[in-house]
């Protein structure tokens, strides 16, 4: 869990990062903190949804095959919450259906990468996905 | 005075008649007469018998009969001419000459007793004849009995969906064929007519001579029945025969004829291949998704990392920095490749990011078509649509149809090059087929190429198998297609053509068309 230091909280968007391969998700998180967002980051999907019962994020970034509660699980805990809740999957597997598989989980976008991640196009992606002026961090304050 | 000449002459009267006594004398006379007539009937009656009846048998005999009957008339009219007029001398040249003709027939008679007794009655030949009628119509209703079960048998062998084939063996070793049933005629495209007799080198169709030729000549020289499956490559696929060969000796307990049956298994063995190629799939599925999920984990992990340590490179005085850009570049495109592989794994798992839907298959195949024949047109190869046909609709991922047939495309580029290495003005040319048949679909690619060494047949769509030296081609391709082709109710079979090159079939189940299931949406 980190914050960039120096912006005021409610500037930033607060992205939610469920991943089990900690090297990964540090990298990640690294490259989130880099684009300005704020991160929130569970080790698996039990953890990532008691954190967002703490605050709830303005985006689901998960993995989808982890510990104690999966990607699928944790989405649709999360959608029963926030219905509308934008989530990004990173998986290894990649499920038949594609990112349609997901519909049952609630309305909101549900957009699919697979790995090894493009992480240019994971940037771009969560980009278009928050609303535009925020998450983005000026080059100055 | 007639009285009284026969008084006058003293008539000379048998024993026991009283002399003078007229009354007797006329009745001797009278007898006479009347009996010398009367023998002088019956040969008249012989005489015009024989002359009506030539085909009498013995007319010599019944001539000597009336013979004898005339000269023993000719003794009663002499007889009662002497009565009147007594004349030894006449009478007894008369009973001389009737001596001599009865004795005659006499001794000319007891000779041909036995065959006269051999002689049949009419009554024996009316028998006979009865019986030969019997018997003839006995023959007639066993040979009407014949024809019938011959024609049923020929009925029945020209319905049989068995080809069958007779092949007549010469002296020489040659083969000609005897004849061959409708059934052979439709599998094989040809005519028992144009056949009959002809050598089996120069008349049967090549596909089926080929594989076969060894066999028949191993039959007709060993004289054993061999069975076994048949596979020949036709314009129209490869199909598959279970074949049985009988060798008939002759007299000279020399094989003569080669009996040959064959039917058609080419379905069900397509089926078997098919159901042993989905399992190997499934399989093969199974271990792929988790390949590509476990490779998916590192490279990942490794990709992220690269990513920071060239941005902590930005510090680092410039000799050092090129240095790490250019080792970051190095391991980056290493590991892109690696992360490709993964994605063409993944997708073998069938386990791909994509919604089934109802299309037009013309449009992806089109859509390859374009694309390839931009790729290979300075290659040399050219490419072409044949057959085409409108609103072929099916059920899957579009894009995926697209990436199978450019598999299927790639594939046969890559023979093409192969045989125009080999042989530098082998045609260079590929062409693409759009079929329908009833619930169907199927595009046929065809190519000018090396074809598919048989014993690799049926690898060819294993995962990671390749002909290609290595580095070039994942092995994927084939795979990736056959994969596309069963995930949309269908499959993928390969032959080679008569003519040279492969055909590679992928058949496709034709979905209802997509207005079809909206209206029964609307509907409920």
């Amino acid at each position: 869990m980190g914050r960039a230091a120096g912006r005021p909280e409610t500037e930033r968007c607060r992205i939610l990062l469920a991943e089990d391969e900690a090297l990964a998700a540090m990298a990640i998180e690294d490259e989130l903190l880099r684009e300005g967002y704020e991160v929130v980051l569970a080790p698996d999907g039990q953890a990532a949804l008691d954190a967002a019962r703490v605050a709830m994020p303005d985006l689901l970034l998960t993995d989808l095959r982890m510990p104690r509660l999966d990607g699928v699980g944790l989405i649709r805990a999360l959608r029963g919450i926030a219905p509308r809740l934008p989530v990004v999957v990173m998986t290894g597997y990649a499920p038949a259906g594609g990112a349609e598989a997901f519909r049952s989980t609630g309305e909101g976008p549900v957009s699919l990468f697979t790995k090894p991640l493009d992480m240019d196009a994971v940037l771009a992606e969560l980009r278009r996905l928050l609303p535009s002026g925020q998450g983005r961090v000026p080059e100055t304050s | 005075m007639f009285s009284a000449t026969v008084e006058g002459k003293g008539v000379i009267l048998p024993a026991g008649a009283s002399p003078g006594d007229p009354a007797l004398l006329w009745l001797h006379v009278l007898s006479d007469l009347a009996m010398g007539l009367a023998y002088v009937s019956v040969p008249a009656v012989l005489l015009l018998l024989l002359l009506r009846r030539r085909d009498l048998d013995y007319p010599w005999l019944i001539g000597l009969f009336a013979a004898f009957i005339l000269a023993g008339g000719a003794t009663h009219l002499i007889a009662a001419l002497t009565m009147i007029q007594p004349s030894p001398v006449a009478e007894g040249l008369a009973k001389s000459v009737a001596a001599a003709v009865s004795v005659a027939f006499a001794a000319a008679l007891w000779p041909v007793l036995p065959r006269l007794l051999a002689l049949r009655s009419p009554s024996a030949l009316a028998r006979e004849v009865e019986e030969r009628r019997a018997a003839e119509e006995r023959a007639r209703e066993s040979e009407a009995r014949a024809r019938e079960s011959e024609a049923r048998m020929a009925e029945f062998i020209a319905n049989l969906s068995e080809a069958l084939f007779v092949l007549r063996v010469t002296g020489a070793g040659e083969m000609l064929v005897e004849t061959v049933n409708p059934a052979f005629e439709r599998m094989f495209g040809v005519e028992a007519e144009a056949l009959a007799g002809r050598p089996v080198e120069a008349v049967m169709p090549a596909a089926l001579l080929r594989p076969s030729l060894p066999r028949w000549r191993e039959a007709a020289s060993r004289g054993q029945t061999q069975e076994y499956e048949l596979n020949a490559d036709l314009p129209a696929g490869r199909m598959t025969w279970e074949t049985v060969l009988v060798p008939v000796r002759g007299e000279d307990g020399r094989v003569a004829r080669l009996l040959g049956s064959a039917r058609d298994v080419t379905a069900t063995r397509r089926l078997q291949a098919g159901l042993v190629q989905s399992a190997r799939l499934a399989t093969v599925g199974t271990m792929c998704a988790g390949l590509a999920h476990e490779a998916s984990q590192p490279l990942n992990v490794a990709g992220l990392w690269l990513r920071r340590a060239r941005a902590a490179g930005d510090d680092l005085p410039a000799t050092q920095q090129a240095m790490l850009v250019r080792a970051v570049a190095i391991v980056e495109d290493q590991l892109r490749r690696a992360g490709e592989l993964v994605a063409r794994i993944r997708a073998l798992a069938g386990d791909e990011p994509r919604q089934a839907e109802v299309f037009d298959a013309t449009h992806p195949v089109a859509a390859a078509l374009q694309v390839a024949a931009t790729q290979y047109a300075p290659e040399g190869i050219t490419l072409c649509m044949e057959g085409a046909v409108a609103d072929v609709t099916v059920r899957g991922s579009p894009a995926r149809l697209e990436q199978a047939v450019l598999q299927l495309l790639a594939n046969a580029r890559d023979a093409v090059l192969e045989r125009r290495r080999r042989e530098p003005g082998a045609p260079a040319r590929i062409s693409v087929a759009l079929q329908r048949s009833p619930g169907r679909i199927a595009i046929e690619v065809r190519d000018t190429g090396t074809g598919i060494p048989d014993p690799l047949r049926e690898a060819i769509f294993d995962p990671f198998f390749t002909t290609k030296e290595p580095g070039r081609g994942t092995g994927l391709g084939l795979s990736i297609a056959a994969g596309v082709a069963r995930a949309m109710g269908g499959g993928i079979e390969a032959w080679n053509l008569p003519e040279g090159g492969a055909c590679l079939r992928m058949e496709l189940a034709e979905a209802a068309t997509p207005a079809a299931p909206r209206a029964a949406h609307v509907a409920a």
